[in-house]
């Protein structure tokens, strides 16, 4: 009768809800990333943003952060100057 | 040839790697293969009672690294079965009492011998999961269709491809239909999407697994076991034939079906 009512009230059937708590907290504990490898990730962001501006490599900051239903890798970068031609053609 | 080595696992404990072992092996060994099952859980042995060869153990696995015995003194032959045996693991000892380097050739040596070397590995990721792992060509991972068991069995398959173990399959036990359809339980196409793993099986729920423990004969045995024949099909996937995965399934049509074939 409980999960009658609880299906009426929206709160989804349990299987439902299991499998999508497992499938944010499988992904949280598999990005638990080495500092190692969070400052490789960092390099190859810096790396890849200069072929099209220049950067203040000190003030990058990369951060993985855990939302609601969601996780996100944020970075912050100071942008000094857009080049006009990317350095990439080559 | 060598034999295979193959080590079912699962992180948490009470999933049912031990009744795994046990049916796998019995039903390997009715296919005639020479089949040896290691109980790696040093401490807290069980795959003897579950076997029911608890009154013949006599030496144990670390007696046999240690050098106490030969290894043909610790290995139990089955009741039934005269080419399965098993080997218990030490009851009063400390799960590093082995090493990693000489549970791999206790492997190598027993692979030479055997068609398949079946290990039943301890709960959680410590020394006594290392040690099972690391002869191992494939591993077999147990779960429940339980958050807390899935989580751990993820956490699992993640330490075995670190581990470099070639082949894992997937094994999702106590699954209660039921509740399935009711949306209650995560379904099998739910586990195996969140844990990306081949599906070797799946055991329905069921209470012939207690009793065929309490007896101590495995339930491979006992041909009207719906459980009993999830884990034939799974052995014989195991080794390497193709039976379809819906020929366990549940409704009347694959029971006709299973009628039919068999």
């Amino acid at each position: 009768m409980l999960g009658i009512l609880r299906r009426i009230w929206g709160d989804g059937a349990s299987g439902q809800v299991a499998r999508k708590r497992m499938q944010f907290v499988l992904m949280h504990d598999r990005i638990d990333i080495t500092p190692d490898v969070m400052e490789a990730v960092k390099n190859d962001i810096i790396q890849v943003l200069s072929r099209y501006m220049e950067i203040e490599g000190g003030s990058v900051k990369v951060d993985l952060e855990q939302g609601k239903d969601f996780m996100a890798l944020i970075s912050n970068v100071q942008v000094k100057r857009v080049f006009r031609n990317s350095k990439n053609s080559d | 040839m060598a034999g295979r080595i193959v080590v079912v696992t699962s992180g948490k404990g009470g999933v049912g790697k031990t009744t795994t072992v046990a049916n796998l092996g019995t039903t390997l060994a009715k296919k005639k293969y020479n089949v040896v099952l290691i109980d790696t859980d040093i401490g807290l042995r069980n795959l003897d009672v579950v076997m029911g060869l608890e009154n013949r153990i006599v030496y144990n696995l670390v007696d046999i690294i240690e050098g106490n015995c030969r290894k043909e003194q610790a290995m139990i032959r089955d009741r039934k079965l005269s080419n399965l045996c098993m080997i218990p693991a030490a009851q009063t000892r400390e799960k590093n009492s082995i090493t990693e380097e000489q549970m791999k050739a206790l492997c190598v040596e027993l692979s030479s011998e055997f068609d398949y070397v079946i290990i039943d590995c301890p709960a959680g990721i410590e020394q006594g999961f290392k040690n099972a792992i690391a002869g191992a060509d494939t591993a077999v991972v147990v779960t429940t269709p339980e958050v807390s068991a899935i989580r751990d069995a993820d956490r699992v398959i993640g330490l075995l491809e670190a581990a470099l173990v070639k082949k894992i399959n997937l094994i999702i036990n106590r699954l209660n239909a039921r509740m399935v359809k009711k949306g209650d339980m995560m379904s099998t196409e739910d586990i195996i999407a969140l844990l990306s793993v081949p599906l070797l099986g799946v055991v329905p729920e069921s209470e012939d697994v207690v009793v065929s423990t309490n007896r101590g004969v495995p339930l491979v045995h006992d041909r009207s076991s719906k459980a009993g024949a999830a884990f034939r099909s799974m052995a014989a996937r195991l080794n390497g034939e193709s039976i379809p995965l819906d020929g366990d399934s549940q409704g009347l049509f694959g029971r006709m079906k299973r009628f039919i074939w068999n």
